[in-house]
């Protein structure tokens, strides 16, 4: 069976039950945001397909597959969405199931979320620091193809080899994102 | 003199260097001043994709503290500009995230009450500043000069105030100039952003995409918007990519400040032109000439 109880929950109850996921119930399947999708090419199932896969409970199918993560939130299907559904919105509620419950998508982005998330607890990013932990955690190979495009922006000082100094506000961050997972956690957010 | 709470972004300190200069030079010019928010930290973009709580509430720290300052909070970067946005909406919106955020904000002292008002400079430029100022300012008119501007995705979805499909606003400042403005559909087309780390041969398509829509149209130079994002990924990166003729790009990159700058008859150096990696030169020199 395809269709997967968690306590009283179905697969669409737990996504509307996200931000972002809430509208779930009232798209009418007409297909514009697939239509508008930027990336649509890359997606195993594009965004009409997978709403209607939620609400046919194929939660597996859904969080394993690379779709949601192939989404660069450009808002274009947001934008045109006749229903206010807010589908980049929604996309984001599956990826943010996917990544609390571990699953590995067959694309890096997530390796670069994490990436990033250690990135911003610094107060500000630094994306040689940021670049480096995402290549050397997923792949260091695919990595290297980037020196010439570092080299070429270190030159010309756009590319600073230190990271940025501290602001005040760095211990006011870590503290904000601490209590944020602390919360989530406890299961009192989301 | 105008005066608002600046928020550059994280990427105007480092591969928005020279998009950062042609504002400051730009906005002496236009007197606009642009305090810089003490204390900013990092707006937590794209963390909304994962984890919206969490981005929603390093924005709203932001937010905060620009509240204080009674300025309209101005944001170049359509990334920081969406995400602060959004935030916004979404505290004001959206109760059960609000008192989630109000909670994690409480832990370090911090409240928002949701006046802030967050402004992008191309609102700025035509609403505060208006179009006739900025052809007042004109000392080199880029007569002739095909400009297809590019906007990017965040900076007019899903909340800005141009149009979400067909973007004006750029264009009207390029007319202001002197220059001849070119449309080209994909104007408001994503360049993939910063997935360029995960995703290369997609974000190289898109790039693909958005060059070859411009020289389709008779582009001579594409002006972007002041997201550095948008901005590093087009200018850096055509390199690397092979054009319909099997040949590489050599579209000229210019921020839509540097182009301003050389019709106010500012200097290269002040405009930071000479850190765009694409080959500016060859289009702006007739134009940078005249005042030399």
């Amino acid at each position: 069976m395809e269709t997967t109880i968690r306590g009283a929950k179905t697969f669409v109850d737990e996504v509307a039950a996200e931000p972002g996921g809430e509208k779930i119930n009232e798209c009418i399947q007409c297909g514009v945001c697939s239509g508008s999708c930027t990336t649509v090419e890359w997606w195993e199932h594009p965004p009409r397909k997978i709403i209607a896969m939620i609400r046919a409970g194929k939660r597996e199918q859904v969080l394993s597959s690379t779709s949601a993560f192939n989404c660069v939130t450009c808002y274009l299907c947001t934008v045109r969405c006749p229903r206010g559904i807010k589908p980049a919105q929604l996309i984001h509620a599956v990826e943010a199931i996917a990544e609390r419950e571990g699953y590995k998508p067959k694309t890096p982005t997530i390796k670069l979320f994490r990436s990033l998330r250690n990135a911003m607890r610094q107060g500000r990013v630094w994306e040689l620091g940021m670049a480096l932990r995402f290549y050397l955690t997923s792949n260091i190979l695919y990595g290297l193809k980037d020196v010439p495009l570092a080299l070429s922006l270190m030159r010309r000082g756009l590319m600073p080899i230190f990271p940025p100094k501290k602001v005040k506000g760095s211990r006011e961050v870590a503290a904000i994102m601490d209590k944020v997972e602390a919360m989530q956690k406890a299961g009192g957010a989301q | 003199m105008k005066y608002y709470t600046y928020y550059p972004g994280c990427a105007m300190e480092t591969t928005g260097k020279p998009i950062q200069a042609s504002i400051d030079a730009v906005s002496k010019v236009l007197n606009i001043e642009l305090k810089e928010l003490p204390d900013w930290t990092c707006c937590g973009c794209p963390g909304e994709s994962i984890n919206e709580l969490m981005s929603v509430a390093l924005a709203t720290r932001n937010l905060a503290l620009a509240e204080k300052t009674g300025l309209d909070m101005l944001v170049p970067c359509s990334c920081c500009y969406r995400n602060l946005v959004n935030a916004h909406v979404i505290f004001t919106e959206d109760r059960r995230i609000r008192d989630q955020v109000k909670e994690a904000l409480a832990v370090v002292n911090i409240e928002y009450k949701g006046t802030a008002r967050v402004r992008n400079l191309m609102d700025v430029f035509i609403n505060d500043i208006g179009l006739d100022v900025i052809a007042s300012k004109v000392q080199n008119k880029l007569s002739g000069l095909k400009v297809a501007s590019y906007y990017g995705c965040h900076q007019s979805r899903p909340y800005g105030p141009d149009d979400f499909e067909f973007p004006e606003w750029q264009d009207q400042i390029a007319e202001s100039l002197g220059a001849t403005p070119v449309f080209f559909p994909l104007k408001a087309q994503c360049c993939g952003g910063a997935q360029l780390f995960s995703q290369r041969d997609m974000v190289h398509k898109l790039l693909y995409k958005i060059l070859d829509d411009v020289e389709r149209h008779g582009g001579q130079c594409l002006a972007t918007t002041l997201c550095p994002l948008c901005f590093t990924n087009l200018d850096a990166n055509q390199g690397r990519i092979k054009s319909r003729a099997g040949t590489r790009f050599e579209m000229p990159i210019i921020a839509v400040t540097q182009l301003m700058g050389v019709a106010f008859g500012l200097k290269p150096a002040e405009l930071g032109l000479k850190k765009n990696i694409s080959p500016v030169t060859k289009v702006l020199d007739p134009y940078l000439k005249v005042r030399a």
